[in-house]
């Protein structure tokens, strides 16, 4: 709202420049865009959507009276005609004649007609508009627009000559119904729009916009003026629905004041004498079926304490409440308060404390604490879960990342379950965020090429997020790596990651999870390279998959095709259920000496390592503590398709020092069952 | 005899050509050994001569030579320094190459802000609780005192699910929430006051990519319930946040808003970081606080009747306070970051920059 400051002045005098009167405001609720200095200095604030009776300047002049207690000066009226109801009823002479059958949609409904003489507004009257934003038009529609802006109510002239049968209809449109809008658009209307019509057909959207076909124009002698109150929701609805705001729109959806159409007649009338566009002719009319009575609401000077945790004194809230229009009268241990028909935002006691706290100044509240009545429970687990996913995978190099929860389709589906549609966004902002994220890779993989179309080649990254799927949303920790696997250093030449990399960094994670025993699995998955994917597992969970992404998915999403990224996802809800069991007790350290023996073999290079360690397990007596691959070599003393392993036992007794027998004996064991097992040659 | 002040000369230069071409330690202690030894050093015979010199002369001689011993001895004693620095044990290493750094990623700068947030109201005795992304209009709206058509729905432009979507948490979830109050309503739902707890999380609003807007951003809320609890008490806990958040030097102030859910509302501002904050000579010319000294960073405010109604508790026996900040905003005004995006593209070059 454009709030021009000569005419604030005429209004109430204010104490001060429209710098430090827009300061002051914008401490009583009125937040302010801007201040312009020019010929005719203007404040523009924000509104909030509680305050239309603040989209006029008689409303924030109101408020500025209340700040400095200082009289308004409400605009001129024309005289009331005598008796306007009783008129409308029985019109004596009818020039014109208004039928109200939607006083759903349409409550109120005041209407004049006038003699007038098109042509331009006198200088100072056009200067107001064009401060205020609005571009004067003619004498008469510069008349409506200056009420409107002045008193907040909007108003309407048509032609009154090009209304047929000289009525105007309030009802509601006929389905299909076409209006063609003074923005010259052809619209077609629905049933559920409020028209203002003639004996034939639509001529205005009420409360949006009018019709081309009764504008006013240089030919015009007679108008008819609309002075209206229409619903709010009606005229949300129908603001919606056309994609089509108006000044007027705006202020009937969020409320307007349904004593002002009246007012804003006279006011108009006043206008037009002031500046000889016209007169009125025939009898003014005031349609208004169910008037409605002022609400009453009860407050108490206990409530203000309550809420506002100050006690303001009795004439401090009488003389605020007064000089904002409410009318304040005493009752048993309470106010009981009229609130004004502008008010549409106050329907209970504690929106008016929220006034009495608003202009008592919420500067001069005190400082307190609210009293803590009980310790505090231990947050959601799952703050403290990301914490330690946080440390572990920092600690290992990783940079936490954060990436939408959109994406686009076709970066979701190889993700998604097959035959399963990813939850898709009915009004996304654009294609690229059109679908819920299945997975949390398709994020970071865009994050790697990202760094890598930036010159930097070694890129870990981790995320921990929602991902989604049209059963639900879950929570996951995602890996991305790819570059080197160890840190550039003069003393060694980079290792490029591999697999190994990033299942162990998974096994990390899991591990500060207490699940130490986690085995991967080969699998197959549409994103990631065969041969090189795994699904992750503690005992008959299933944690997550890990492995290469696929080279002409990464190359898809701009990163080179020939440099492996490794991914991994894991689901971080299985950890908050591990966390919750969680009953360490610390384990006595072993008390005896253990024996370290090294055995190399040749088996199959397709034989999975973990069925050596299986063998080695059953085949061990319970003194075997650990085995260890600590070497694995092909080529050269080892035939075509067989491997040289290099595994290191180490047995230990709880209870005694083992003998060296004993441990050559249960090694010679295992050796033999893994010849037996699996053709394990020993070297 | 030759004259005795050219023999100091050429003694002097003779001793530099030795002292030049002693290379290790042994050299170097053989050439002091040469000049000084009291029996045949080179400088010792040359004292001695002076005796036999001209009684006039031999003041002038004696200054002469003394000068000469003085630079011989320092020389010697730099030269000995010098090559016992150079002198490497077995196994010796360089120092001066870089180390071996081990590998350690970063927070997100978001998480550092979220983190410290909790840290503080944990300190004020806050639950910290987490909620589902998707939502339902129930309790992202209507039980925030928004019913359909209410015209403060347009503040947030909301997204949608083209088809509903299963929750953990009630009923089908059709849109993505806007703020994490549905969280508190639930936790209102389930509990009884006092409540007090923050909320954190990710929130979704159909606003485009720009310098300042983000379609998902993150915002904590917060919320108190009790038979005391005031607007007073509200300003008091978010003074002492925001001090402790931004340092206790900057200005803040507490004005009147509006807000659906709460009545009284207000937003809080802090001091603009570019320029100082009002009063400042920069303020006039700041385009980060549009001239106004102030930054805004937090709303807030009573919670609504009509929300207590809504929970099925008493809006006569308790009063309560909400507020809510955007995790971003707070990063942005912190560290001065000029652009939004950066916190989505995990460009490391940005993410290395805030501490670990
Ligand atoms: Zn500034």
């Amino acid at each position: 709202m454009r709030l021009v400051y000569p005419w604030l002045c005429d209004l109430v005098r204010v104490p001060g420049d429209p710098d430090s009167i827009a300061a002051e405001m914008g401490l009583r609720g009125f937040e302010v865009a801007g201040v312009e200095h020019g010929r005719l200095p203007v404040i523009d604030f924000e509104i909030t959507a509680n305050r239309p009776d603040c989209l006029s300047h008689v409303g924030l002049a109101r408020e500025a009276a209340t700040i400095w207690g200082l009289p308004l000066h409400m605009p001129e009226l024309a005289p009331a005609s005598d008796d306007s109801r009783a008129a409308s009823r029985e019109p004596r002479a009818a020039v014109l004649e208004v039928d109200l059958q939607d006083a759903d949609g349409c409550p109120r409904y005041a209407a004049q007609a006038f003699e007038v003489t098109i042509g331009s507004s006198p200088a100072w009257l056009r200067d107001r508009l064009e401060a205020a934003g609005l571009r004067p038009i003619n004498n008469i529609v510069d008349v409506t627009n200056y009420v409107m802006l002045e008193i907040g109510q909007p108003m309407h002239a048509f032609d009154l000559d090009r209304l047929a049968g000289q009525r105007l209809v309030i009802r509601r449109a006929r389905a299909g119904e076409p209006l063609r809008t003074l923005d010259g658009v052809e619209r077609t209307l629905d049933a559920e729009t409020v028209v203002i019509a003639d004996a034939e057909r639509p001529c205005a959207i009420g409360g949006v916009m009018g019709g081309l076909d009764s504008e006013i124009g240089a030919s015009t002698t007679r108008i008819a003026l609309e002075s209206a109150y229409f619903k709010p929701t009606a005229i949300r609805r129908t603001s919606r629905r056309l994609a089509l705001k108006t000044e007027a729109s705006a202020r009937f959806e969020r409320g307007g004041d349904i004593e002002a159409p009246p007012a804003g007649i006279r006011r108009a009338a006043a206008l037009f004498a002031q500046i000889a566009a016209g007169r009125p002719i025939g009898d003014a009319i005031d349609v208004y079926p169910a008037p409605r009575p002022p609400l009453e609401v009860r407050l108490r000077a206990s409530r203000i304490e309550r809420v506002l945790g100050a006690s303001i004194g009795a004439a401090d809230v009488r003389r605020i409440l007064t000089a904002l229009g409410f009318i304040v009268a005493d009752a048993a241990d309470a106010w009981l308060v009229k609130v004004p028909s502008y008010r549409v935002d106050v329907m209970r006691e504690d929106d008016l404390v929220e006034e009495v706290g608003r202009h008592y100044g919420f500067g001069r509240l005190p400082m307190t604490f609210p009293v803590l009545d009980a310790p505090q429970a231990p947050p959601d687990p799952r703050v403290a879960r990301d914490r330690t996913v946080r440390q572990v995978l920092t600690a290992a190099g990783f940079s936490e990342s954060m990436t939408f929860a959109f994406i686009e389709r076709q970066a979701a589906l190889p993700f998604c379950d097959a035959g399963v549609e990813p939850a898709a966004i009915a009004n996304p902002l654009s294609e690229k965020f059109a679908v819920l994220r299945p997975s949390l890779m398709p994020g970071l993989i865009d994050s790697c090429a990202h760094n890598r179309r930036r010159g930097r080649k070694d890129v870990r990254l981790f995320e921990i997020g929602s991902r989604f799927t049209p059963s639900g949303e879950g929570r996951a920790i995602a890996l991305a790596w790819c570059g080197a696997s160890n840190e550039p250093h003069w003393s060694a030449a980079a290792r490029p990651v591999d697999f190994f990399d990033v299942k162990g960094a998974a096994e990390l994670l899991c591990g500060a999870f207490g699940l130490v025993a986690t085995e991967c699995v080969t699998a197959e998955r549409p994103y990631l390279l065969p041969g090189r994917t795994a699904r992750l597992r503690a005992g008959a969970d299933w944690l997550g998959e890990l492995g290469q992404l696929l080279p002409a998915l990464a190359e898809s999403r701009g990163f080179p095709a020939d440099e492996p990224i490794y991914v991994a996802e894991i689901d971080a809800d299985r950890f908050v259920a591990a966390g919750a069991t969680d009953a360490l007790r610390a384990a006595t350290l072993p008390r005896f000496p253990s024996i370290v023996r090294d055995v190399s073999i040749v088996v199959d290079e397709a034989l999975p390592a973990a069925a050596v360690r299986g063998t080695i397990r059953s085949a061990a007596p319970p003194t075997l503590a650990s085995v260890v691959e600590f070497d694995r070599y092909q080529g050269k003393g080892v035939p075509d398709g067989r491997v040289s392993l290099s595994l290191r036992l180490t047995f230990r007794a709880p209870d005694r020092t083992l003998t060296d027998d004993e441990a050559q004996s249960a090694t010679e064991h295992i050796v033999e069952a893994l010849g037996r097992e699996h053709d394990a040659e020993r070297r | 005899m030759p004259d005795p002040s050219s023999q100091i000369d050429a003694l002097r230069a003779q001793f530099d050509r030795d002292l030049a071409g002693a290379a290790g330690e042994p050299a170097v202690r053989a050439v002091r050994d040469r000049y000084l030894a009291r029996k045949g050093g080179l400088l010792t015979a040359l004292l001695k001569n002076l005796a036999s010199a001209p009684p006039e002369a031999r003041p002038l001689l004696g200054r002469l030579a003394n000068d000469l011993k003085g630079y011989i001895t320092t020389r010697l004693a730099e030269r000995l320094a010098e090559v016992a620095v150079s002198r490497r044990p077995a196994g010796a290493v360089d120092v001066t190459l870089p180390g071996r750094a081990p590998s350690i990623g970063h927070r997100h700068p978001l998480t550092l802000v979220r983190e410290a947030v909790e840290t503080i109201f944990a300190r004020m005795g806050f639950l910290v609780i987490e909620g589902p992304e998707l939502e339902d209009d129930y309790h992202n709206f209507e039980a925030l005192n928004m019913p359909a058509d209410h015209p403060a729905r347009d503040m947030q432009d909301t997204l949608y699910l083209a088809a509903p979507v299963r929750s953990a948490a009630g009923s089908p979830a059709t849109l993505l929430r806007t703020h994490t109050s549905g969280m508190q309503i639930r936790y209102l739902e389930t509990h009884q006051p006092p409540v007090r707890l923050i909320a954190p999380g990710r929130v979704y609003r159909r606003d485009d990519l720009d310098l300042s807007h983000t379609p998902m951003f993150t915002q904590v809320e917060g919320l108190v319930v009790g038979e005391r609890v005031t607007l007073a008490d509200l300003k008091g806990t978010l003074f002492a946040f925001l001090h402790e958040l931004f340092g206790q030097e900057r200005g803040v102030r507490f004005r009147p808003s509006f807000f659906p859910y709460t009545e009284p509302s207000a937003e809080v501002d802090i001091t603009c970081s570019a320029c100082g904050g009002p009063g400042n000579p920069a303020t006039a010319t700041c385009g980060l606080c549009k001239r106004t000294g102030w930054l805004e960073i937090l709303g807030s405010g009573m919670v609504h009747p009509a929300v207590f109604e809504a929970v099925g508790y008493d809006p006569e026996r308790y009063t309560g306070f909400a507020f809510g900040m955007g995790i971003e905003r707070a990063a942005i005004l912190k560290w001065g970051v000029e652009d939004i995006r950066l916190f989505y593209e995990n460009d490391l070059r940005f993410l290395e920059q805030f501490p670990l």
